[in-house]
């Protein structure tokens, strides 16, 4: 574990070394912020509240799920690179375990991102827009378990497209898509609560509302102790389903490389 | 005038060879462009189902006025790839080997390369959308509107070809530009995509006279539109756009004519 | 005596660096106080060049021969100075200049990676508004000359790097240039490869009359074609004339080389350096400057007191002359 924590506190420093792309990266996710938010104070007119949704909900919403999104987001490349430049096979032959280290890589990063992209951009937008404070401390720790554990159901879904590179020219294309399924599906784009009975429905069957609304959800205390167990056996449930799945293509891929040797 | 569409077309001809030689890929990643920018749309037809209108604009005409970014995107894209990757042509030093062919300079970066993926995901989708909303949203086509429709087109493509005029002529001093266009073109356009009206006074405004997106969309939908939060602006607005692309471009120009001389050749 | 078709005057290029600092620290004082260093890139550098001429510029890295070559070929604007190349000012009359000249960089293809050299020139044909049956005459001369009947059809990444610089020199010949500049044009490629490319060029010189300047690393390059050498280093012309020249002029140092009878022979010859050859113990070799020490001298010397089986006068090879000239060993005159 201390080797994995190694590898997280790397990338964590690796990016201190940056700084205007930082300063660029906060305006981005505030811009994308102030688009959903102008879209949504106009849709909302003069009204306070829709269908029991407060707009400070809505926003709460946008900076917590389109926040995450941007801080999350990562060089879905990788993968595809490193098969592509046959570099993976040294990766293999490496004492660690290559899937959790660059889990803990990514995530090292996306930490990094959190603190210092997510939070300035949250603390930014208190000026302007009117967001709810977290239900309690104990709904904010949860909420932060629960958005580690989105974050992993999110990492799951990348490794399994980024997987795709064993067979295919380029995954960009299919990084894409996928990206847009989770920007919508996840509600980084649309509130969940907003979407047409039949989607959320839909939605309810798919791992995408693990990845923000849960925790989302936990921070505006919408859950009760009950709802917030079911919600966290939902994230546990996808990550484990995930994961079966990421190593199913995962052991393929490295076994068609071996086969025809890279 | 012959001879430049000749070289257009014997340009093309090379780039689409080359891109077909992967036919699945460019397929695939034209299919992922068209739907990431049609993620946006998709909210907002989602949302509009809950909420029927944003400012009085209802869906159909959200989708005119979105099909005007995507259009001139999706043209603007197969002439000006070179100047939006323009940092990348100086430092790989393919900007020397312009410079070493008997044609103009910005004649031949705006002729050779297209980036042919974006322009089928852009294009498609706004001709998509524009085919969708144009006989929804009560439009009069005749020989005029037709007209102005296709004036206006140009001009958006030339407000977003001067914006990377400019930032290419600023590639020329520093090199790198990313930034310069994540905040002042990608960021903007963010923000372009929605009617101006639900923006503060602040964003309209950068939108009007900084970065002059508002002519490439708003403005020119209200002229077939005519919604009411136009009255916030001036009419003439509406009718500005080929003045601010023709204005903008030729500023554009004269700044990159001025900025070459000290082209550094940092190639290699 | 044909005529000048290069014509250089004094030309100076200073290049404005900006130094960046690492580490945090640095990163924010270099948005506050940016700080510039200025590099004289090409400083007062003067030549003429007769037409036909062959012209080999050498310099370590650094030294400037790439910018005067891009100020040749009007890429860059000289900050004083005039050049003049057939009747141009090539950074002033850019468009029209550069249909005489071609350049072939070593290291920068101009031929596409997933295409074909054939649908690349089709392209140049366009660009270039070649003529149809010049351009014709042209392929098929050179397709013959450079051997590229087997490859001339076949995607560029699929060829060799040998094969890949003869259709990229190809390219840079089928508008018929008077002038032609090549910029390390046998890097990284084989003996063959090499040699093939040397040919042609020296061929393409004799026949067309063509005007070629070469930078390269490889003094082989030069040795198998040029018959003139400029020797750029710091942004100064150190040399400028043939390659015999260099030898003559400012090579003072000579060796010779010594069979002996017997092994365990010593010398006492003042100012000369002795070392074994590496070969065998009976030979060796003794180096020494000819302006302290004459040759007679050391000659006589040898003769007169060693059994001497074998006796050789050898010149030092071009390589290490360059190299001497680089580090400073030859003081340039």
């Amino acid at each position: 574990m201390n080797t994995y924590l190694q590898f997280a506190a790397i990338k964590f420093r690796n990016n201190m070394a940056y700084r205007f792309e930082y300063v660029m990266g906060i305006l981005s996710t505030l811009l994308s912020f102030v688009v959903y938010w102008s879209i949504y104070r106009a849709l909302y007119g003069t009204e306070e509240v829709v269908d029991g949704v407060t707009f400070s909900m809505v926003a709460t919403n946008f900076i917590i799920s389109l926040g995450l999104n941007n801080a999350f987001a990562k060089n879905e490349m990788f993968l595809q690179d490193k098969i592509k430049q046959g570099t993976i096979a040294n990766e293999l032959l490496k004492p660690v375990n290559f899937k959790l280290r660059m889990l803990f890589e990514d995530f090292g990063e996306g930490l990094f991102r959190v603190i210092f992209n997510f939070l300035p951009t949250v603390i930014i937008a208190m000026f302007f827009a009117e967001l709810q404070a977290p239900s309690g401390t104990l709904n904010m720790m949860l909420c932060i378990i629960s958005a580690i554990l989105g974050y992993i159901v999110l990492w799951l879904i990348s490794f399994i497209v980024q997987s795709w590179s064993f067979w295919l020219f380029s995954v960009w294309g299919l990084i894409t898509i996928k990206n847009v399924f989770v920007n919508i599906l996840a509600g980084a784009f649309i509130p969940m609560w907003f979407m047409p009975a039949w989607l959320r429905d839909f939605i309810k069957f798919t791992p995408f509302d693990s990845i923000y609304f849960t925790p989302v959800q936990i921070y505006l205390g919408e859950l009760n102790g009950y709802e917030i167990v079911i919600n966290f056996a939902r994230q546990i449930f996808w990550i484990l389903i995930l994961y079966a799945l990421s190593e199913l293509f995962w052991r393929r891929g490295i076994k068609k490389l071996v086969v025809q040797g890279g | 005038m012959k001879d430049t569409i000749s070289l257009f077309f014997a340009y093309a001809k090379l780039g689409l060879k080359t891109r077909f030689q992967y036919k699945v890929d460019t397929i695939v990643t034209s299919f992922a462009v068209f739907f990431r920018e049609s993620a946006g749309i998709i909210a907002m037809y989602l949302a509009l189902l809950k909420f029927d209108t944003i400012n009085n604009w209802n869906i159909d005409e959200l989708i005119f006025l979105f099909s005007l970014i995507f259009i001139t995107y999706g043209i603007f894209i197969v002439f000006f790839m070179a100047l939006r990757d323009f940092s990348d042509w100086i430092k790989h030093g393919d900007f020397d080997r312009v410079m070493l062919r008997p044609r103009g300079l910005l004649t031949q970066l705006l002729l050779c390369g297209a980036d042919w993926m974006a322009a089928f995901g852009h294009g498609t989708l706004g001709v998509l959308l524009f085919l969708f909303s144009a006989n929804r949203v009560g439009i009069e086509w005749n020989f005029a509107t037709a007209l102005y429709y296709i004036v206006i087109v140009i001009s958006g493509v030339l407000i977003q070809g001067a914006i990377f005029l400019i930032f290419s002529s600023i590639s020329i001093y520093v090199v790198e530009t990313q930034s310069l266009k994540e905040l002042f073109y990608w960021n903007m356009r963010k923000f372009a995509i929605y009617p101006l009206s639900i923006y503060n006074k602040f964003i309209q405004s950068i939108l009007i006279f900084v970065i002059p997106f508002a002519f490439v969309n708003y403005f020119p939908a209200q002229f077939f539109l005519r919604k009411d939060d136009m009255s916030a602006y001036p009419e003439f607005f509406m009718y500005l756009s080929p003045i601010v692309g023709t204005v903008l471009y030729v500023i554009a120009y004269a700044f990159w004519k001025f900025s070459l001389r000290y082209y550094k050749s940092t190639g290699n | 005596m044909s005529q000048t078709i290069i014509d250089v005057r004094n030309i100076c290029k200073t290049f404005k660096i900006h130094k960046r600092g690492t580490g945090f620290k640095g990163a924010v004082s270099n948005v506050f106080h940016p700080r510039y260093e200025y590099k004289k890139a090409v400083n007062d550098i003067s030549f003429n060049i007769r037409e036909g001429e062959m012209v080999g510029f050498i310099g370590p890295n650094g030294a400037g021969k790439s910018t005067t070559v891009k100020m040749l070929s009007g890429i860059l604007y000289p900050d004083s100075g005039s050049i003049n190349v057939a009747g141009y000012i090539p950074h002033r009359q850019r468009k029209q200049y550069v249909a005489n000249i071609g350049v072939v960089f070593g290291q920068k293809s101009q031929i596409s990676w997933d295409l074909s050299p054939l649908d690349s020139y089709e392209l140049i044909r366009h660009i270039y508004k070649i003529p149809p049956t010049l351009y014709k005459q042209n392929l098929e001369r050179f397709t013959e000359l450079l051997d590229m009947g087997g490859f001339i059809n076949q995607p560029v990444r699929q060829l060799s790097l040998g094969q890949r610089m003869r259709a990229d020199i190809a390219a840079s010949l089928l508008h018929s240039p008077k002038i032609v500049f090549f910029d390390e044009p046998t890097i990284g490629i084989d003996v063959v490869g090499k040699d093939k490319i040397r040919k042609f060029i020296k061929t393409l010189n004799q026949t067309d009359n063509i005007t070629m300047i070469f930078t390269t690393h490889d003094m082989q390059d030069i040795e198998k074609t040029c018959d003139r050498l400029i020797i750029i280093d710091d942004g100064k012309k150190l040399y400028d004339g043939s390659l015999e020249g260099v030898k003559r002029n400012y090579v003072s140092s000579r060796i010779i080389e010594v069979e002996l009878e017997d092994s365990h022979t010593e010398f006492d010859i003042p100012n000369v350096t002795i070392s074994d050859a590496n070969n065998s113990k009976m030979k060796k070799i003794i180096s020494f400057d000819a302006e302290k020490v004459s040759i007679n001298y050391v000659m006589s010397e040898l003769i007169n007191n060693h059994s001497v089986r074998d006796i050789s006068i050898k010149e030092p090879e071009i390589d290490a002359i360059i190299r001497d000239i680089y580090e400073g060993r030859i003081v340039m005159r």
